[in-house]
């Protein structure tokens, strides 16, 4: 039951980037296109898991004093084998992520996870939420990388959706544009929330 | 003293473990990787210039990790031009380029291999629209129309197409002066 509810959670209740706000930067940097947004979003879901799992395991070795340092160099390992492994597996993901994938290791969710959930709960509960907030996290971004690469460059997921005579809009592409869009997306679901209370 | 002891050993260990793991997955992948990228520059090379074998030549002057390569027709072994990669800082990322220049240093073909500019501005100079601009110019031709050459810059990304068209030239010019100096060396 819990372990259910842990992995639903992340999803819409409290979605890393529409609801706890995590994460900001790669969001804006990675949701230009679709398929940037799901190559990022998996390959955040991964560390995310692994270290999740980790983290829980190693709680009760782990003095509190140096947890930090631990979780970092935790997650640091695991960003640096996802980097190799795409390198050598999906060259082409790999080059359109490029500088994204070191930044995973910043990536505040990843950490925030750590500290907030799997240095208090067991392996199970801690595996559950780290692919709930992983598939919470990739959903946002496809949604904000729908509205980004749709208005910006006339396509979905590298398939032309717009008629040639679409004349993009720029803005949408370039950093203000993903402010805007996560903005009005906010909106609208905290809108939808309050309907619904 | 004792507790900060006992805490930097517990991170050692830590770091240890990560380490082998990290090693580990490394000298498994190494290996692919740069299998991928000299597959990737042979045929960015092919492409440019077809039909042709590609024999490596390091500068005889400077930085010896440099190199070019000369493009002998695979047939008659009559050297049918010169590809090379020259890189400058674009916009927001280091814009590589290969270019195959023929034996009278006029380019024949661009490729941009290695970019990451601004996705809608930058980012298109990949695309032939751009790229094809350099095609039949001499060294001191390649230069964007702010400049006063014949290369129309991409729009809203005069720093990027700037980058690209300085580095060749100045790379141009290098390998010119290298092969220059080669056939003087060649001459009896």
């Amino acid at each position: 039951m819990s372990f259910m509810k842990e992995l639903t959670k992340g999803i819409i209740k409290e979605n890393p980037i529409f609801v706890i706000l995590l994460g900001m930067c790669p969001t804006l940097a990675t949701s230009t296109s679709v398929n940037n947004a799901i190559g990022m979003g998996a390959a955040a879901t991964f560390v995310l898991v692994c270290s999740n799992i980790i983290i829980s395991l190693i709680k009760g070795v782990t003095p509190d004093k140096i947890r930090i340092p631990v979780y970092v160099v935790v997650i640091a390992s695991f960003v640096s084998i996802v980097d190799m492994a795409m390198a050598a597996f999906v060259p082409d993901l790999h080059k359109s992520l490029g500088l994204f994938i070191p930044l995973i290791v910043v990536n505040c969710i990843i950490l925030g996870r750590a500290e907030a959930f799997a240095s208090k709960n067991n392996m199970l509960n801690s595996l559950a939420d780290g692919i709930g907030m992983g598939l919470g996290f990739t959903l946002a971004l496809v949604v904000v990388a729908t509205f980004r690469e749709i208005l910006g460059n006339g396509t979905w997921a590298g398939i032309k959706v717009l008629p040639q005579s679409y004349n993009p809009m720029l803005m949408a592409i370039l950093a203000p544009g993903a402010f805007i869009t996560l903005g009005l997306l906010m909106a609208l679901m905290n809108l939808l929330k309050e309907r619904k209370q | 003293m004792k507790l900060f002891l006992r805490l930097g050993l517990i991170l050692l260990a830590f770091c240890v473990v990560a380490t082998a793991l990290l090693a580990y997955v490394n000298s498994v992948t190494k290996p692919k990787i740069d299998a991928l990228k000299i597959k990737e520059a042979e045929e960015a090379r092919s492409s440019l210039i077809a039909g042709a074998t590609f024999e490596a030549l390091g500068f005889k002057a400077g930085d010896d990790s440099l190199s070019y390569f000369v493009a002998k027709d695979a047939k008659t072994g009559e050297i049918r031009g010169y590809t090379f990669t020259a890189a400058k800082t674009g916009y927001s990322s280091n814009v590589k380029t290969m270019a195959a220049i023929g034996a009278d240093f006029k380019l024949i073909a661009i490729k941009v291999i290695e970019q990451a500019e601004t996705p809608g501005l930058g980012a298109n100079c990949t695309q032939s629209s751009f790229t094809d601009q350099f095609k039949g110019l001499a060294a001191d031709q390649v230069l964007v129309d702010k400049d006063g050459g014949p290369i129309k810059a991409l729009t809203g990304a005069t720093i990027t197409s700037r980058a690209i068209a300085n580095s060749l030239q100045e790379q141009i010019a290098l390998v010119r002066k290298d092969i220059e100096s080669r056939q003087l060396e060649a001459q009896p």
